[in-house]
């Protein structure tokens, strides 16, 4: 008989603490019953919502959403055109697919939303480039056809995302939905002469309610309370790296124009720096690096932070040493260095023109995985079960992953007559989902490793690699098709 | 004894232990000579033979005991019965959409099911959440295993719902005859019990007046043959000791040939199917397209009307 334990105390009491879980002694008597109950209304959970709706086969089940932030309040809302939210993602193609397979990619608004066909990447220390686009990744003697895809990815705000969804949700209907309501806590249920529910997770919220669920989904990010009420392990490390984000202005629409717009990676020893656009003029900015880089950069004038930005992807990292020691007066100290290095304009983003206030902030890099996604009533998505370098963009769209991994394993369940919450239905979704996460946390993490080294036999032989798959079509369309999620 | 531990690869075809059915079928089986059909050799055991005043062998129930606490531990001895169980749903599927019904909108077509030798209620549970289903009947002769059912069954508001599933302590012979035909039933299953019947075409004979007239009667079970033999007796029993000895015994299984030929020969049953079975794996149940030859298989046939 499992433990009626309110919260199994498996994790580091802060992340309990940090979700204010408090523990009481009883289960309210009559919590109501839900088949699906999922914490967390970010990208991962309004996903699954929306699937679980838009599908025939699961549209029966009766689901609920608890969000701790009032989603009303956190949607896009006549936005201009001239600011963009820090927190971008790149969504990959299957993402995208996936999100119009349930109805919600006509919701988006578009004009916030920039395709990029190419992307440049290339060596902080040996200047060994690698380019991708659909055009030079295929076969040489096999010409292009209409249907092949140019598209790489789709630059968008992680709002535009959750709003998207959002907007579609409610036209599905049907979704029990508590916010802005807190998980205080999570017990299994009771015994009566009715019904056994010791074994559904009893939800008690901030509001006051209380939820049974027959499965109950963990899309409560990286610290998440269902995870730590399942008592699975998160297992990983600190980078000891943040990651600088900022929205910026550049002096044009980039040197593709409109059509062509192309993604920038520089991989510097710190940490790779990563110029993503926007629609317009505008792009984002990613950048990894040590924490004390990240607090200097976050202090300096904008005038200052700019210039360091356009070195990031010009200067040499003996430069870049430098300007990172300067209390202030990089604008000038890079202008000058600038005129005496030699740049290929073609070769890095247009210059920065302006940062938007308010937009550069920082957060800490960390690679954790659960050691299983599944238990008994209990199946964790997104960041809650894993979380990633940012360096390959996979985050977000992991998350996607998972979703729609999950509503398939509940559409079989369903239509088997299965227990949708019992472990045998949920087994498929974890065989199917953790090895492909676990593949892409570990070549994400080896790259970030690979680029860390700054000189010895390494560089010239990351350098040959890169260089190498450069010139093999077929090899960096394996690559690309890799990045873009088809199988 | 601990439940048995089935972990080879061998376990494809060493059918797990189905203790409701067998001391079911203990119970109901009379020594009749099986004239009527070309089946597998009568057993020789004396326990087994002479069942129909006794009811269970009682070292025989201690184990059934064991297997029942671990009957919904889905990596516990029943795990295979687990992972076969949607097979056994796409198989219904298949029987029922291979002759068309005609479907009034308004009163869409749902399903009675009885379940025989339901044991720890792995099909019948499964049966009841279907949304075109309208009641499930599931029996099972061993008190024990059917209490675990039972308190199953509990954990699923669903399944609780007034009628939905009901569970009867008793064998097939103690199911009333239906008097009308709104008490036989669309689907008569029968899952992995045949090849522990004595007198397989007496137990038939049984549950044919169940069967509503264009409804289907369905079982699974496995094949004598020498793969068989060799792997569910020898390997898994004698050689692997992973199923306790005495557990199958291989002249009771029975091919799909001859229950074909059996129903063949029967007025009123028509169109039959069939779906042979294997577990491979890594991969679990497989459809083998002729598998009923050699190894488990699938044999649905259906009441004309």
């Amino acid at each position: 008989m499992p433990p009626r334990i309110p919260v199994r105390l498996h994790e580091p009491l802060r992340a309990l603490k940090a979700v204010r879980i408090r523990s009481y002694a009883t289960t309210a008597a009559n919590p109501e019953l839900y088949d699906v109950v999922c914490v967390g209304g970010g990208p991962a959970g309004l996903s699954l919502l929306t699937a679980l709706r838009a599908s025939k086969t699961t549209s029966n089940l009766k689901v609920a959403l608890i969000e701790g932030q009032d989603l009303q309040n956190n949607q896009l809302n006549n936005a201009s055109p001239d600011a963009f939210s820090n927190r971008c993602s790149s969504l990959t193609p299957a993402s995208v697919k996936n999100l119009q397979d349930i109805g919600a990619w006509s919701h988006v608004d578009l004009s916030r939303v920039q395709p990029y066909q190419e992307m440049q990447v290339w060596d902080g220390v040996s200047d060994s480039r690698i380019s991708f686009d659909w055009d030079t990744a295929r076969t040489p003697w096999k010409p292009r056809t209409p249907s092949q895809p140019t598209t790489i990815a789709y630059m968008i705000e992680n709002i535009n995302t959750t709003t998207t969804l959002l907007s579609r949700l409610s036209e599905l209907g049907g979704v029990t939905t508590h916010s802005p309501a807190r998980v205080e806590s999570i017990e299994l249920g009771q015994e009566t002469p009715e019904l056994d529910l010791r074994s559904w997770p009893v939800l008690t919220l901030s509001n006051g309610k209380t939820l049974a669920a027959r499965l109950l989904v963990g899309a409560d990010g990286a610290n998440s309370p269902v995870r730590t009420f399942a008592g699975i392990p998160s297992r990983g490390f600190d980078y000891n790296r943040h990651g600088v984000v900022a929205s910026l202005k550049l002096e044009g629409l980039g040197w593709g124009g409109k059509d062509h717009k192309i993604a920038y990676q520089r991989f510097l020893p710190t940490g790779p720096v990563a110029m993503l656009p926007l629609p317009g003029n505008m792009a984002t900015l990613v950048w990894s690096t040590t924490p004390e880089r990240a607090s200097k950069l976050k202090s300096l004038s904008s005038a200052d932070f700019i210039a360091m930005v356009n070195a990031a992807f010009r200067l040499s990292t003996v430069d870049l040493d430098y300007l990172h020691t300067l209390p202030e007066g990089q604008q000038d100290e890079v202008a000058w260095r600038e005129q005496h290095t030699p740049i290929n304009n073609g070769n890095v983003p247009m210059k920065v023109l302006n940062v938007q206030e308010g937009s550069v902030a920082s957060f800490p890099l960390k690679m954790r995985h659960a050691d299983t996604y599944t238990g008994e009533r209990v199946a964790l998505v997104g960041d809650a079960a894993h979380t990633i370098h940012p360096l390959a963009g996979q985050g977000l769209n992991q998350g996607q992953g998972d979703a729609a991994a999950l509503v398939r394993t509940i559409e079989t369940a369903v239509l088997h007559g299965q227990d949708i919450g019992s472990v045998l239905s949920l087994e498929p979704y974890n065989s199917e989902r953790y090895a492909e996460n676990n593949a892409l946390l570990g070549v994400c993490d080896k790259l970030h490793k690979l680029y860390s080294v700054q000189s010895g036999p390494l560089v010239p032989l990351r350098s040959l690699g890169l260089s190498a798959v450069n010139m093999i079509g077929p090899l960096k369309g394996f690559l690309m098709q890799k990045a873009a999620g088809i199988r | 004894m601990p439940p048995p531990r089935l972990t080879s690869p061998l376990k494809a075809l060493a059918k797990l232990p189905r203790p409701s059915t067998s001391s079911a079928l203990r119970r109901l089986s009379h020594p009749l000579p099986s004239h009527k059909v070309v089946l597998p050799p009568q057993p020789h055991h004396a326990s087994i033979r002479h069942s129909s005043t006794s009811s269970v062998d009682p070292t025989e129930v201690s184990h059934f005991n064991a297997l029942a606490s671990s009957w919904w531990d889905p990596h516990g001895p029943s795990r295979l019965l687990h992972l076969m169980n949607p097979l056994r749903h796409t198989f219904i599927t298949r029987c029922l959409t291979s002759i068309p019904v005609p479907v009034s909108a308004s009163h869409p077509k749902t399903y009675r099911y009885l379940d025989v030798g339901c044991g720890g209620g792995i099909f019948a549970e499964s049966a009841a959440r279907l949304p075109h289903t309208s009641s499930v009947t599931a029996i099972d002769p061993s008190s024990e295993v059917l209490a675990i059912a039972e308190a199953h069954k509990k954990r699923d508001p669903l399944l609780t719902t007034s009628g939905r599933l009901t569970y009867r302590n008793e064998g097939i012979e103690a199911l009333p005859l239906p008097a009308t035909e709104a008490e036989q039933f669309d689907i008569v299953t029968l899952f992995e019990v045949l090849e522990h019947v004595n007198s397989p075409s007496e137990f038939l004979e049984k549950l044919m007046p169940h069967v509503k007239p264009g409804g289907w009667l369905v079982l699974s079970t496995i094949a004598r043959t020498w793969t068989s033999w060799a792997v569910t007796n020898v390997m898994a029993e004698d050689v692997l000791g992973i199923v306790p000895k005495g557990t199958h015994d291989w002249r009771k299984y029975v091919n799909e040939g001859e229950v074909r030929g059996w129903f063949g020969g029967r007025e009123g049953w028509g169109e039959m199917r069939t779906m042979g079975v294997v577990y491979v794996p890594g991969l679990g149940w497989r459809e083998v397209p002729g598998g009923e030859g050699w190894g488990n298989y699938f044999f649905g046939v259906r009441r004309e009307g």
